[in-house]
């Protein structure tokens, strides 16, 4: 069973779920905002690990909450509330990464400075090491290892094949093994 | 001995048995460097979910809201612009109708007495209703602002043709214009009683 990062929730939303969901498809401010609240971390979060720079992730929180205020009304219940914002955060975030065109920049570092390689000896921070991947793999690796999204779901929200998700994950983990100096085998 | 490839040990923490995958187990079971590298890579997936949550440097919430309020303008005016089509169309289709059902009268100043009383019977109900003092949304509040505005424009125009009435210039042209003005008057006013009474009505204001 894949593991996914623990949300904590705000208590008042927990106390009040169904006012305030009641409250934002009527679309009362306070109701909406009690919503942005709760999840403006868990979305900035996803969005800044998979996105280069802040800015774009601040550009994928306001997307994603203009689309939860416009949308929550086509919010039936079916599936977590937070399951269902995660879904257009990540939507967004990779339409971003898709708009942007982001250079692989480990492939390019790779390709271009084979002298790295022997830089790989140097432990990293995993923050950095998350950071020096690639878009399409750190995507993967956050959506897959921390989010909890599968292969299958991974490959549509990104138009790609499952087999393209499993082999980005498997060299990012090959990367992150390398940098963070975890490398066992001989 | 040779050890699993990367894909191969992340296939083994995937839910489900995929081909190969017992195979992968039993060697995982028989090799302590492919245990290790697994065990480690349940670490780093885990060290990756405790990374600590993030917050943007800002409150973002007013943008969103700006641009939510900005959108959700722009779509009532979109309907404004659709309620006031649709009521103009209903006008045209009252005049219209009138002028192809109604057989042309034998006395012109006849037809415009009766448009003029049906303009005051119409203001009356809508004295009676008395909008003024009902609450209304905004897109209502629009469409029957801008049906008042075209009655005030019919007014001055009928005041005007009354007045060359008056004078007798071109009498029929004028009585013509005249029963022309108060169809339209009619037809107005038949829209804003269906904007304010019959649409109440149905919402039970």
């Amino acid at each position: 069973m894949t593991l996914t990062r623990t949300l904590p929730m705000d208590p008042y939303l927990v106390a009040n779920a169904d006012s305030v969901l009641a409250g934002a498809r009527q679309g009362d401010a306070a109701a909406l905002e009690k919503l942005f609240r709760a999840f403006e971390s868990p979305v900035y979060t996803l969005a800044r690990r998979i996105c280069r720079t802040a800015e774009d992730a601040e550009d994928v929180l306001q997307e994603t909450f203009f689309e939860v205020c416009r949308s929550i009304g086509r919010y039936r219940g079916e599936g977590s509330l937070w399951g269902w914002i995660r879904s257009i955060a990540a939507s967004k975030a990779l339409m971003r990464l898709r708009r942007n065109k982001y250079r692989d920049t480990d492939e390019l570092d790779d390709a271009m400075a084979p002298s790295r390689r022997e830089d790989t000896a140097l432990r990293m921070d995993l923050e950095a090491a998350l950071e020096r991947l690639g878009e399409t793999s750190r995507a993967v690796v956050w959506l897959h290892d921390v989010e909890g999204y599968t292969h299958e779901e991974i490959a549509v929200m990104m138009g790609r094949t499952v087999s393209f998700s499993k082999s980005q994950l498997a060299r990012a983990h090959v990367r992150l093994r390398r940098w963070l100096g975890e490398e066992v085998h001989a | 001995m040779s050890h699993l490839s990367m894909e191969a040990l992340l296939a083994l923490r995937e839910p489900g048995v995929e081909p190969g995958d017992v195979a992968a187990r039993e060697h995982v079971d028989g090799c302590p460097a492919c245990r290790a590298e697994l065990e480690r890579l349940h670490q780093r997936a885990a060290r990756l979910r405790a990374l600590p949550a993030l917050r943007p440097s800002r409150d973002l919430w007013p943008a969103v809201r700006v641009r939510q309020r900005l959108e959700s303008r722009r779509w009532q005016q979109r309907w404004t612009g659709v309620a006031g089509f649709l009521a103009a169309a209903s006008v045209a289709l009252a005049l219209f109708w009138g002028d192809v059902a109604r057989p042309e009268p034998a006395d012109a100043s006849a037809e415009i007495a009766a448009a003029r009383e049906r303009s005051q019977v119409l203001e009356s109900a809508l004295e009676e209703y008395n909008p003024e003092l009902r609450v209304i949304d905004g897109r209502t509040a629009r469409v029957s602002q801008a049906l008042e505005d075209r009655i005030a424009e019919l007014d001055q125009q009928l005041e005007a043709a009354q007045l060359r009435q008056v004078q007798r210039m071109e009498e029929e042209q004028q009585e013509a214009r005249m029963l022309q003005l108060w169809r339209e008057r009619v037809g107005l006013l038949n829209a804003l009683v269906d904007v304010h009474v019959t649409r109440a009505s149905n919402v039970g204001l």
